[in-house]
């Protein structure tokens, strides 16, 4: 029954420091077995929204449940279901890696210890050093193994690959991707949008405190625009009045703009102008997410050939 | 636009970076030598200030030199008292000891502090990055801190001489100057130490703990050097007192019979140790200390079952340095304890007992002293605080939180370790001073001992209520609380216990409250009252610290 609730979800969350604003009016929902990339630039209410979720923090305004249970009300019951792996890699410094996954994993009160055996060979750790021997890197390892090795059921990872080498964040996504297949819950803060698109279902990206856009890749890719390029046998149509169509970039025989909502203007613009070359393509994760604060994407971003 | 970039070129921004180093450690440790130094210079002002109103007559002040002047008691404790017929003489006694060691703890806290604990936190490695070397940039903490000594010394004497300005006190420009050198003088030597012990030891913690075990050696042997004076040991032991830093500092003599001379290794010392440092800081590694310490080991996985196994096993190490410093301490009382008593009698009571110890004999010299062990204990409830601080602030304790553990439980645990500690603490007091006693064929029996070792309990839990309420509330402010209570406390109960400054006034110590054990018999309703105070205000501090943030450091 407890899995038909859902993993996440908040109700008008907000949170505020004096006179700043760190979050507000935030509804979330995360389904059970649910992979959630949450995005958003430095100070956009991520980290907030997590020490809310964890019951770390008071909400000036509502309220947020896991599973069911309220955050602030039942902190025990809700980390109980919880494995949390925080931005910054703050360990007891006197305690060796061992050491660190022994407390961690009795205090959370659950560990499957063949798995974090498997694990510590994964991410290739040594459990013998003390923390205060260990770099940044492998600090990072001992949190993520000690937060997958718990199986729980809501993963709730802030900036989970900070410190990583790029091997290591290989071995983290075939974790991830094994948790969701067994049905876990992620909630994934994270500055690697390569990684967001690779693992997650669903995309929140944040702008100062609130939700600036949400849903799956496919729905805001659906949403922005589409950039084509076009090469012509001669002059370059005049596209200045066709619906949909911006940005337009005129070079020699080429051209390139974007296209919002239906692209069929823009093909009958250019059914008679000659086309000899004609490319579009989505934009990527990097792209959605600069386009939300207000840069424009890099031209790498054309990838699809239409013909 | 390109063109213009790569046109550039650097430009000198400021002064050259090799000073940067120096100027950011002077800046950081000039706000706590200015506080420090007006301090000292305030205790300084009031003590030559009361002299003249509590002692208005000659032959008050006469029967005060010759009653405490020659006491082993209050030369073992505080060192000897000259001149107490002249207010130069009352002042620099009164004054002295008290400030010289709040001098050391500050040196000793404030160049670990600077040099190794910011080395822990990771911020070491950006200074090095600039044009510098180790060695070049610990001698830079070295005198931005030495600049901090010097404001220190300047605020301290230039409050000195204002008062020395005025016709009941009439102290000089220069010998002014020359007390608040004094007073200062252990403040730079630890600054020293500390720079030495960043060096040896891994962490910062590590460090403060070797300064403060060096501390106590040093406040010991000068303690044995001066109840060994004039008495039946005498002789042989004082000359004890040019093997401590601190005797040094105390044969400066100031405002009495002045030694310059006794600058010498007091420089000497500085220097040997700062160079020591420099030297040290380039033959190590960044994050690891000249003492070895293991990177690697097999697991020990005892008391990592919970939360307040976790505590126990980080907090042992502190708890029983501190038991260790105490029951040291506690037995060289015991051991000086019959010698000095031997010498209070008749008037002397009434000296004695104006620091709240009346009575007479080894009773009346150990009731002092336990008041100094109570002074100590309460000082390690503070550092019970700050290690549930630093728990929060450096982020560990989202770690624990985040595992099914709650914040109740996580502090209950942490107070009940805590108190655990101090009661060891106090307990370790009452049986080493009875050792101590006991070897010298003397003392005022194990059960008395005993009850004065549980009676210094009452307000170190106090102190650790006090904390505890301020971690709930005001957790980024909850460490100056209770240091703010117990400097206030300690300066009211030696300072002001000195010159019998009005009861209201020495209310407010928290020391005043405690009965001095043995010197009188415990005051159990008083100590139940301490105690409940201080638990009720753990209490409140847990229901506080449920409600609010977690905040960082």
């Amino acid at each position: 029954m407890a899995e038909a609730k859902p993993a996440i979800r908040t109700r008008g969350l907000s949170k505020r420091y004096g006179q700043v604003t760190a979050l507000a009016d935030l509804d979330l929902d995360v389904a059970p077995g649910e992979v959630v990339g949450y995005l958003g630039p430095n100070g956009a209410g991520k980290t907030t929204t997590i020490r809310l979720l964890l019951g770390f923090i008071r909400p000036t305004a509502g309220r947020a449940e896991i599973f069911g249970m309220d955050c602030q009300r039942d902190p025990v019951m809700v980390h109980r279901r919880v494995a949390f792996v925080p931005a910054e890699a703050s360990l007891w410094p006197s305690l060796t890696g061992a050491e660190t996954l022994r407390l961690l994993g009795r205090l959370h009160g659950q560990a499957d210890l063949p798995y974090r055996d498997e694990l510590i060979a994964r991410f290739d750790l040594d459990p013998s050093k003390k923390v205060r021997a260990y770099s940044r890197g492998n600090r990072q390892k001992v949190l993520l193994i000690a937060a997958l090795m718990t199986r729980a059921d809501l993963l709730v990872l802030d900036e989970p690959t900070s410190g990583l080498d790029p091997l290591m964040e290989v071995a983290f996504r075939h974790c991830v991707t094994e948790a969701r297949e067994r049905g876990q819950a992620v909630f994934l803060s994270s500055h690697v949008l390569s990684e967001v698109e690779a693992l997650c279902d669903r995309v929140v990206i944040l702008r100062d405190g609130r939700v600036a856009e949400a849903g799956t890749l496919s729905e805001m890719r659906h949403l922005s625009a589409v950039t084509v390029e076009a090469t012509f046998a001669g002059e370059v149509p005049d596209l200045s009045g066709v619906p949909g169509v911006s940005g337009v970039v005129v070079d020699g025989h080429s051209l390139r703009c974007q296209v919002t909502g239906l692209v069929q203007p823009l093909l009958t613009a250019l059914a008679n102008a000659g086309v000899t070359r004609l490319l579009s393509g989505e934009p990527s994760l990097e792209e959605l997410f600069l386009a939300y604060y207000g840069q424009s994407a890099p031209s790498e971003g054309v990838t699809g050939v239409a013909s | 636009m390109l063109a213009d970039v790569t046109a550039a070129a650097p430009v000198t921004v400021g002064r050259p970076a090799r000073m940067m180093i120096a100027r950011h450690s002077a800046r950081r440790s000039l706000r706590s030598g200015v506080l420090w130094g007006y301090v000292f210079g305030v205790v300084v002002a009031s003590s030559a200030l009361s002299y003249g109103r509590i002692y208005s007559t000659g032959a008050e002040r006469q029967r005060l030199a010759a009653t405490f002047g020659a006491n082993h008691a209050s030369s073992a404790l505080f060192g000897p008292a000259p001149q107490l017929q002249t207010v130069a003489g009352f002042t620099a006694f009164k004054v002295s000891m008290t400030l010289i060691i709040i001098g050391a703890i500050w040196g000793l806290l404030t160049s670990t502090r600077m040099l190794r604990g910011e080395e822990d936190a990771g911020r070491w490695e950006l200074l090095l990055s600039e044009p510098t070397t180790q060695g070049r940039a610990v001698a830079q903490v070295l005198a931005g801190l030495g600049v901090g000594a010097v404001v220190m010394w300047a605020i301290t004497g230039v409050l000195t001489v204002a008062v020395g300005r005025s016709s009941t006190v009439r102290i000089g420009v220069t010998a002014g100057l020359y007390l608040a050198l004094a007073m200062v003088a252990s403040a730079v030597m630890f600054l020293a130490v500390g720079a030495v012990m960043s060096q040896l030891a891994p962490s910062r913690g590590r460090a403060a703990g070797y300064a403060a075990v060096f501390l106590g050696v040093s406040y010991g042997l000068r303690m044995v050097a001066d109840a060994g004076t004039g008495g039946q040991r005498g002789p042989g032991l004082h000359g004890l007192i040019w093997a401590s830093p601190l005797g040094w500092v105390e044969q400066l003599q100031p405002l009495t019979d002045p030694r310059p001379l006794a600058l010498i290794p007091i420089a000497a010392f500085t220097a040997a140790l700062a160079a020591l440092a420099v030297l040290l800081a380039g033959r190590r590694d960044i994050g690891a200390g000249i003492w070895p310490d293991r990177n690697t080991r097999a697991p020990h996985v005892r008391l990592l079952s919970g939360a307040t196994g976790l505590t126990v096993r980080l907090t042992l190490p502190a708890a029983l340095g501190w038991a260790a410093g105490v029951a040291i301490a506690a037995a060289l009382i015991g051991t000086v304890a019959k010698a000095a008593g031997a010498t209070i009698e008749g008037s002397e009571q009434q000296v004695l007992s104006r620091l709240g110890s009346p009575g007479s004999g080894v009773a009346a010299f150990s009731g002092l002293a336990f008041l100094i062990l109570a002074v100590t204990i309460a000082f390690q409830a503070a550092g019970v605080v700050n290690a549930a601080r630093a728990e929060e602030a450096e982020g560990h304790l989202d770690h624990v939180l985040a595992a099914s553990v709650s914040r109740s439980r996580w502090f209950a645990g942490r107070l009940l370790v805590g108190i655990a500690a101090l009661l060891f603490s106090g307990i370790a007091a009452g049986v080493f001073t009875w050792i101590g006693e006991a070897t010298q064929g003397g003392g005022v029996g194990f059960p008395t001992a005993l009850d004065a070792g549980i009676n210094v309990i009452p307000p170190a839990l106090f102190a650790l209520g006090i904390g505890a309420l301020a971690f709930g509330l005001w957790p980024r402010r909850a460490s100056v609380v209770v240091y703010v209570v117990l400097g206030w406390s300690v300066l009211v109960q030696f300072a002001g216990g000195f010159a019998a400054q009005n009861h209201w006034l020495l209310d407010t110590s928290l020391f005043h409250q405690m009965a001095s054990v043995p010197a009188v018999p415990p005051d159990w309703q008083v100590n139940g009252i301490l105690t409940g105070i201080g638990l009720a205000a753990m209490f409140l501090g847990e229901r506080a610290l449920r409600r609010r943030d977690l905040r960082g450091g």
